[in-house]
């Protein structure tokens, strides 16, 4: 793991405590019951503490895995 | 607090602890005011394990509605929005922004307050209620230009206050300060519009945080302050008494010094309330006593005890002040307007809160002022707060005269001491504040929240008793409460404080014989567990027992009767009749 999915990672660890470390990476929504609409802004929230960057609503949908939001972040960290 | 520190908060909660069942009323998504509220309440409470459930999206009243005995929470939280009143006012709603529905928009308002408090009157007492009125702003849909407020704003924020206004005078419901609110979360930084079109989630994150901290602290008040020590010269009254004389040092208007005189009004304020006030200066003594008796001293000098004037330290006098009062300085704060007295005091007293009395600063000033009443304020005042004064008064000159003047058995027969046990006063604010401030005659430490105590109550078979007392030199007020519950003769204690203001009368003594009398138990089982403070009730116990206890144990009525003194309190007994039924 990298610092940017280590850091995603302890995101994932605080929204989803019941998550074992061996799981995060494969984690989506389709495997994470626990990973609803309410959990989907709270990780929103934790990431944008995280990076201190401001996410868009509209991108939501399309963060749905963490390795989803693992390109996004790159995108987001290289661009700035 | 953000997002990532409230959730690790909410789950620090440590495994197997009993649950703090709130339910949060709201008409729109909680998630963010429902997290911060769980860390906010989790931080109050680290032994419990804080469980928040919401209602129903968009349907306040009929979330209170569905309150039931059956499920009654620990604590109540109602959030209250517009959106909540009339749907034309939810900035989600398609409903027209019409001239012609602002007359109706104010009735059917009307009509879901007086829903919401028909349904507040119905819940059972027992789970604390916090109250937000309206946070967010009205949407433009109101004819006037956007400075001016219409007729229909108007009404529509008097009937909102109007039952606010109702349900504080009735005591059951805390309302949250909405001119504190505005301080601490800018009112157009509240609204996340495009959460609330997107998600219904109406509050930005900041927001959020911010209304979740005083709901908390109205579900789980902070204990206040006890007693506040404050300096003279430069303090209390403006100038150095002993340089221009007691005449001299001013507190008004002219002479611009008002200030001082805001701060004698605060502290009479508050010892009014029961908050116990004490001086401690470095000062001649006898001006200090021509400037008390100045009649145009805002805090009467009565109010005021001890007086502690002299050349010393002020460590010195603070020392003295808490054994008079019997209190540990964390419960205490110390008001100086010399840093480095202050910094004196604290390196003595590392417990106490010391504050800069910023005397040439008139916003820091009134920054202080709003800052004691935070921490000494209360939300009700006991006929025992008006008497407490007084009776440390009382109990300065009780044990004065029990040490140096005639033998402490010959003593204690001649105060008309009365014991007065009341047995169905469990319900009384006091009883509770009792057992929830005590620490040095405290069974086991043990805290309450409103909820677990009446739940304590109504157990069947609870056996509850408070215990006041008074002799020659003045009432003390209710000092005492036991509670526990009868089964097969044993009668088993789980809760037994006793104020430190009444130690050395065996009132203790009378108590445990009063209940052995009144119960008829064989055997008192005490839920007894040592703390770092318990060392008084330590010591009572060992001196039945020959040995101090480690936990819980038992005491036989004739263990008691082998090792109980004389007993010279006249003894009265209320409500027993009823509380036994």
């Amino acid at each position: 793991m990298d610092e940017t999915q280590q850091r995603l990672a302890n995101c994932f660890q605080v929204v989803f405590p019941d998550l074992t470390p061996d799981a995060i990476p494969n984690a989506s929504t389709a495997k994470v019951a626990a990973w609803d609409f309410v959990a989907a802004l709270t990780l929103m929230n934790v990431v944008e503490e995280e990076f201190g960057l401001q996410m868009d609503l509209d991108d939501l949908t399309h963060l749905d895995s963490f390795e989803n939001l693992y390109s996004y972040l790159r995108k987001r960290l290289q661009a700035a | 607090m953000t997002i990532t520190e409230a959730l690790k908060i909410a789950q620090s909660a440590p495994r197997g602890a009993r649950s703090f069942a709130v339910t949060l009323a709201c008409g729109f998504t909680p998630l963010h005011l429902q997290t911060f509220l769980a860390a906010h309440l989790q931080q109050a409470l680290p032994d419990r394990k804080v469980a928040i459930s919401s209602g129903l999206y968009g349907n306040l009243a009929g979330t209170l509605e569905a309150i039931s005995d059956a499920a009654l929470p620990d604590g109540l939280v109602i959030v209250l929005e517009w959106a909540d009143l009339d749907a034309r006012l939810d900035y989600r709603s398609a409903g027209a922004w019409s001239l012609s529905a602002e007359d109706d928009i104010v009735a059917s308002a009307r009509a879901v307050l007086e829903r919401i408090a028909a349904a507040l009157v119905r819940i059972p007492s027992g789970p604390r209620v916090a109250l937000a009125l309206p946070t967010l702003p009205l949407p433009p849909l109101f004819h006037t230009p956007g400075w001016q407020a219409s007729a229909q704003q108007m009404l529509l924020q008097s009937d909102v206050t109007r039952l606010a206004a109702e349900l504080a005078q009735d005591g059951r419901v805390a309302i949250i300060d909405m001119q504190r609110l505005a301080e601490e979360s800018p009112a157009a930084e509240r609204l996340d519009l495009k959460g609330d079109l997107y998600t219904g989630l109406p509050y930005s994150v900041q927001h959020a945080d911010k209304l979740a901290s005083p709901l908390a602290r109205a579900l789980v008040p902070p204990a206040p302050k006890k007693g506040v020590i404050t300096d003279l010269d430069d303090t209390l009254w403006s100038g150095i008494a002993g340089e221009v004389g007691p005449d001299a040092v001013t507190w008004d208007l002219a002479s611009h010094t008002h200030l001082h005189a805001l701060y004698q009004k605060l502290l009479a304020s508050l010892a009014e309330c029961g908050t116990l006030i004490a001086v401690a200066s470095k000062n001649d003594p006898a001006v200090v006593e021509i400037a008390f008796q100045r009649k145009d001293l805002l805090l009467h000098p009565r109010q005021v005890f001890p007086i502690e004037v002299h050349w010393q330290a002020k460590s010195g006098s603070v020392s003295r002040i808490l054994e008079t009062w019997n209190i540990a300085a964390d419960s205490v704060i110390f008001v100086d307007d010399s840093p480095m007295e202050l910094a004196e005091v604290a390196a003595a007293h590392p417990a106490i809160e010391c504050v800069l009395f910023p005397k040439d600063d008139y916003n820091a000033c009134l920054r202080m002022l709003r800052h004691l009443r935070e921490r000494c304020g209360k939300e009700r005042v006991s006929t025992d707060d008006a008497v407490r004064l007084d009776s440390i008064r009382q109990s300065a000159v009780f044990r004065e005269q029990a040490s140096s003047g005639a033998a402490p058995e010959s003593f204690l027969q001649q105060v008309g001491a009365v014991v007065t046990f009341d047995f169905a006063a469990g319900d009384q604010p006091r009883v509770l504040e009792l057992v929830n401030k005590t620490n040095q005659f405290n069974l086991n430490g043990r805290r309450y929240t409103e909820a677990d105590w009446r739940k304590l109550l109504a157990a069947s078979g609870t056996v509850l008793v408070a215990v006041s007392y008074e002799d020659k030199f003045g009432p003390l007020g209710t000092i005492a409460v036991a509670a526990g519950d009868l089964r097969e003769q044993i009668l088993w204690v789980e809760t037994w404080v006793m104020s430190c203001r009444a130690f050395a009368r065996r009132i203790e003594h009378q108590t445990l014989k009063v209940l052995f009398e009144t119960t008829d138990a064989r055997e008192i089982a005490f839920d007894f567990t040592p703390t770092a403070k318990n060392g008084p009730l330590r010591d009572f116990f060992a001196s039945l027992l020959g040995e101090e206890p480690q936990s819980q144990f038992r005491l036989t009525r004739s263990q008691f009767d082998a090792t109980c003194p004389a007993l010279y309190h006249e003894v009265r007994e209320m409500r027993r009749a009823e509380a036994h039924g």
